[in-house]
């Protein structure tokens, strides 16, 4: 269970949010909304450890999130692009899987990859891909990298109709089994049984 | 985790192979500046001091350019947030990606270094020892660039001006290296052995300063 406590953060002399509560159960989806410099994005990363809280607390299963909790717990994806646009997509994945010390499966790699780019040219270098495109590199971690929280920043944005139903999909399936998810979007989610968290 | 380690590594030498053009272009501007330096000062008779000295000031430019074009392109936020949440911890990947770094500078060193010496008229038979040399001091000095980097791609642009302060940690690997080309064919071991022991002395710091002002300072 995450919990957050009396959570407040200030950038500079500016207050971003103030006492902030909330508790998100294994099984349980978290929908952060808010209009845009509310601090969804700060939000997310005050959960993952990345900036410290002006004051309050942030718990997992019971103890402060720290580096070693996080590393081992958390799938975060940014809303911006983390890859190497000078590597291809298949180049990448392996690039990105190393990096999060994934054990390689062929078959589930290409299981994966077909969900989410179907006939698409993997040998493609990076930067000649979409915008669309290129955020589905950043969710195809969802499929391979196998943590119990997702914490995922905009994860909708620039998606067709097709993607964006079988991110709901895993959604679903992650929450089937005791996942936590906790995620800004402007786009409403399909789910039916969903938390939401509206930051002024 | 010991072949995914391996398998960063290979991918890691793959992404330096991919930055080879702009170590080139570095290099190609020390050959131009050698030859202006070598032609502006072609009726004074110089020892090899003078020569060396300006390969070394050049050298410490293009490893600082280099690292700080690699560091604000595989630095960035977004893959920032994934190396943090690795299994493996920033201090080894900012190792990975110093010494990738590092292979990239010295190989290119290695293959122009003839080409630079007769620019510069420096006799041949000095060729290995000072191939040795450089490749030793360029362990400490891509190590120092790192910390230096780290701080100047910061998003706070006033505390990027800090990274000033680690640039007097060069000063020692340039004052060596003028006193090894001082004595008469480099012969002393012993004087090796500090690079030996100033790039330890790095390597027990450099990734964890590197990693905690890119934690810090770009997060």
């Amino acid at each position: 269970m995450i919990e957050v406590n009396n959570l407040s953060f200030a950038r500079g002399n500016t207050l971003i949010y103030k006492n902030i509560n909330f508790k998100v159960q294994p099984g349980e989806l978290l929908l952060v909304k808010g209009a845009n410099g509310a601090g969804k994005t700060t939000l997310l990363s005050n959960i993952v450890n990345f900036i410290d809280p002006l004051k309050g607390s942030i718990t997992y299963n019971g103890s402060e999130i720290d580096n070693h909790t996080a590393s081992q717990s958390f799938l975060y994806i940014s809303e911006t692009n983390f890859a190497h646009d000078s590597m291809t997509l298949n180049q990448n994945i392996e690039y990105w899987l190393s990096i999060h010390n994934v054990k390689f499966d062929k078959h589930i790699k290409e299981k994966s990859v077909n969900y989410f780019f179907q006939q698409l040219n993997l040998d493609k270098k990076f930067y000649q891909l979409s915008f669309g495109q290129k955020k589905k590199l950043q969710l195809l971690l969802l499929m391979l990298v196998n943590k119990p929280v997702w914490i995922l920043d905009d994860p909708l944005s620039g998606l067709d109709d097709r993607t964006i139903i079988n991110v709901n999909t895993l959604f679903e399936k992650k929450l089937e089994n005791k996942g936590i998810i906790i995620l800004t979007s402007h786009q409403n989610i399909t789910l039916n049984n969903y938390k939401t968290l509206k930051l002024e | 985790m010991i072949k995914n380690f391996f398998k960063l590594i290979s991918s890691e030498f793959q992404l330096m192979l991919r930055g080879s053009i702009f170590s080139f272009v570095l290099y190609c501007l020390l050959i131009i500046s050698c030859a202006i330096f070598s032609l502006s000062l072609k009726h004074e008779s110089m020892g090899i001091n003078a020569p060396l000295s300006f390969l070394y000031i050049m050298i410490f430019f293009i490893s600082l350019f280099k690292v700080e074009k690699i560091y604000s392109l595989e630095f960035d936020e977004a893959k920032l947030h994934q190396y943090i949440l690795s299994p493996f911890s920033l201090e080894i990947i900012v190792f990975v990606k110093n010494m990738m770094i590092y292979l990239n500078l010295i190989i290119f060193f290695f293959i122009f270094s003839p080409l630079i010496l007769i620019i510069l008229n420096i006799d041949l038979i000095y060729l290995l020892k000072i191939n040795i040399l450089l490749a030793l001091s360029l362990l400490s000095i891509v190590f120092i660039a790192s910390m230096t980097a780290s701080i100047t791609i910061s998003k706070n642009n006033r505390l990027s001006l800090t990274s000033i302060l680690t640039l007097p940690l060069f000063v020692p690997i340039l004052i060596f290296s003028m006193a090894i080309t001082d004595l008469i064919d480099f012969n002393t071991g012993k004087m090796y052995l500090f690079f030996l022991a100033y790039f330890l002395l790095n390597l027990a710091f450099s990734p964890l300063l590197t990693s905690f002002a890119l934690k810090k300072l770009s997060v």
